[in-house]
């Protein structure tokens, strides 16, 4: 059963088009991020979900019932705010009420069910309080609780964890995502922080400018990208321009300015098509010896050490490979290249993804 | 050592005693012109009345005493009170809606409902208040319109309506912009999450928008309270002689029965009637409101 389905939904403000033309369906119990940066539609589309715009083209299907028209206090939707929106002037207890006595849940039930679900997040006790007199990782729980106590049948997350410092927000994201496992509901989350969907999300939806373009799975999003947008939006990489050569089911060589170059990319790529290469910067080894077994089928090049910066963990080279190309290569702190060093540069055909299109 | 510890203390010290000079003009401007005179009228509600001066430099009670056992006073009280409350009531209502789409409004917007809320207050009284008795009057635009539609005449003037329409036009600004200013501080997403946990639009505002607005609606609804009692112009014009309220007896007292302590001693009795009600008010309702602020 799906529980959340968009059916080719658009919103235009004016002639803006904020989300166009978007079909997205989650199966039950499915963690989905919806992962874009600013402005790009995310949180239209929360709204046209939890009924607070109404689409101007589409449908919405909340557990399978088309709930385009519904209000939002008839879609039980659960929702958290990137401010958590808690009543600041009822206290946590009655902020975790206020769901179940409008659904008319009978007064001696609701205690128990609220205790319960304060227990859970981690607020046993801290029911009294204010939100004000809370922490904001303590905000972040109530929140929560607050939206999982109604039994909602979907979970809606406008970027929950933005207003956390960063030590509490990597706490937060396992946190939440083992609630959504526990309560098995299915959850959107809306964020613009790629680390967080691609450690989150069972499967990640890229919108950029409205559009919808890509869903799948984390792995499938960073490696397999579908258009250079998705590929320079999340994470780092290389972009190198080039033409299609040869290819065979998904291997292939592309012809750049430093030389032909061995990658896999999507089987609809033809000979003679303009195409970009991406390259992630920590797929790139970096040696100091002469092209070593040219026979293993990766690709050689050789570069010399134009920048080099310390990210702790590990190095951050800008390479100078010819014919005006810097790649940027990120690798461990074992093997230390010197900035103006000439080193040989090598990867996998594996590692390269070939998309459509030229320029970038 | 303790002259180390001591000198920043009192540097501090001399610092919030400059601070305090900036309000000093602003001081001198009430105690002159506001806190003297009171005094004065508080010394002459204690003189005696007399037929050849304004009063007899000889202290007495006996004005009190007379004001505090005329049953006509207390009648007088008691329907400036109510005047006070209908209006202060009226205004809510109406404001409210006002308030809350001004506070909503995008900026642009914003600007030309302000402009169109304050516009009472950019005609002067007398004008305005001619204006209404044009609209308002037996033979004025409203009725004739009622005749046309064969409803009838509505006395809508020299009556407690009358007043009643006057006041509310006039104190809505006041009432729009203190309930604006509070409507503005709640974050739409509490309205939001509200409808998500399932209260219709109806039980959002009861539980959510109004409990949070409620610092507004305190200041609103005092403000417009203690205006419309003490309000002379409107609830005489458009109020005629039936209307009869606090301050158009106290004028009435002092410049044609030229009895400046007896009209100085009611005016006392009203302002110390006012002040307990409206700090009873605060008290109850600043208790229901506390956890928002």
């Amino acid at each position: 059963m799906a529980e959340i389905s968009l059916r080719r939904l658009t919103k235009r403000f004016g002639t803006v088009a904020a989300v166009h033309d978007l079909s997205l369906t989650l199966a039950s119990g499915e963690l989905v991020a919806l992962l874009g940066p600013s402005g790009c539609g995310k949180t239209t589309t929360l709204r046209m979900i939890a009924g607070f715009e109404s689409p101007t083209q589409g449908r919405v299907l909340l557990a399978d019932r088309d709930v385009t028209e519904a209000p939002p206090e008839d879609r039980n939707c659960g929702m958290v705010f990137q401010n958590y929106a808690l009543f600041p002037h009822l206290t946590v207890h009655q902020n975790v009420s206020f769901g179940l006595q409008m659904r008319k849940v009978p007064r001696a039930a609701i205690g128990p069910r609220v205790d319960e679900i304060l227990a859970r997040v981690g607020l046993g006790g801290l029911g009294h309080r204010y939100p004000r007199q809370l922490s904001g990782g303590q905000q972040q729980r109530t929140a929560l609780a607050r939206a999982l106590v109604i039994n909602p049948s979907v979970l809606l997350l406008d970027e929950p964890l933005a207003n956390l410092d960063a030590k509490l927000r990597e706490e937060m994201r396992f946190f939440i995502r083992s609630l959504v496992r526990e309560f098995h509901i299915t959850t959107l989350y809306v964020t613009h922080d790629q680390a967080e969907a691609l450690v989150l999300a069972d499967r990640v939806a890229v919108l950029i400018d409205g559009v919808l373009q890509q869903f799948d799975t984390p792995e499938a999003v960073y490696r397999r990208p579908r258009t250079v947008r998705v590929a320079s939006f999340i994470g780092l990489t290389n972009l190198i321009p080039g033409r299609v050569t040869a290819h065979s089911a998904d291997r292939l060589v592309l012809e750049t300015g430093i030389g032909p170059l061995r990658a896999h990319g999507p089987a609809d790529l033809r000979d003679g098509m303009d195409a970009l290469l991406s390259l992630r910067p920590e797929t790139i080894e970096l040696g100091t010896r002469g092209p070593a077994a040219p026979g293993d089928g990766a690709n050689h090049l050789r570069g010399i050490v134009r920048e080099r910066a310390f990210l702790g963990s590990l190095f951050d080279y800008r390479v100078d490979v010819g014919g005006g190309t810097l790649l940027r290569v990120q690798s461990g702190v074992t093997a230390v290249h010197q900035v103006e060093d000439e080193v040989t540069v090598s990867f996998q055909p594996a590692a390269g993804w070939v998309l459509p299109g030229g320029g970038g | 050592m303790q002259a180390a510890v001591a000198s920043p203390r009192a540097r501090s010290d001399v610092r919030a005693w400059r601070r305090g000079l900036l309000i000093a003009p602003a001081l001198g401007v009430m105690l002159v012109f506001f806190v003297l005179p009171y005094l004065n009228l508080l010394l002459i509600s204690f003189f005696t009345p007399s037929h050849q001066a304004p009063y007899l430099r000889v202290l007495t009670l006996a004005n009190y005493a007379r004001v505090v056992r005329d049953p006509f006073t207390w009648g007088v009280v008691w329907r400036t009170l109510w005047l006070g409350a209908l209006t202060t009531i009226l205004s809510l209502v109406l404001s409210y809606p006002v308030a809350y789409h001004l506070a909503r409004a995008s900026r642009r917007i914003k600007g030309v409902l302000m402009i169109l809320v304050i516009s009472p207050l950019l005609v002067g009284v007398l004008i305005r208040t001619y204006g209404w008795i044009i609209l308002l009057q037996d033979t004025g635009v409203i009725n004739q319109g009622l005749r046309a539609l064969g409803i009838g005449r509505l006395p809508l003037m020299y009556n407690q309506t009358g007043a009643l329409i006057g006041l509310v036009h006039v104190f809505i600004p006041f009432m729009v912009l203190s309930l604006a200013g509070s409507i503005q501080g709640i974050d739409p997403e509490l309205e939001m999450e509200a409808r998500s946990l399932g209260a219709g639009a109806w039980r959002t505002f009861w539980r959510v928008t109004l409990p949070l607005s409620l610092p507004g609606v305190l200041a609103g609804t005092v403000l417009v309270f203690v205006l419309a009692i003490s309000s002379y112009v409107i609830p005489s014009l458009l109020g005629g002689f039936t209307v009869l309220t606090v301050p158009i007896l106290v004028v009435r007292t002092i410049t044609e029965l030229f009895n400046w302590p007896a009209g100085s001693a009611f005016a006392i009795l009203f302002f110390a009637i006012t002040l307990a009600l409206v700090w009873l008010y605060l008290r109850l309702l600043g208790r229901i409101s506390r956890p928002v602020t």
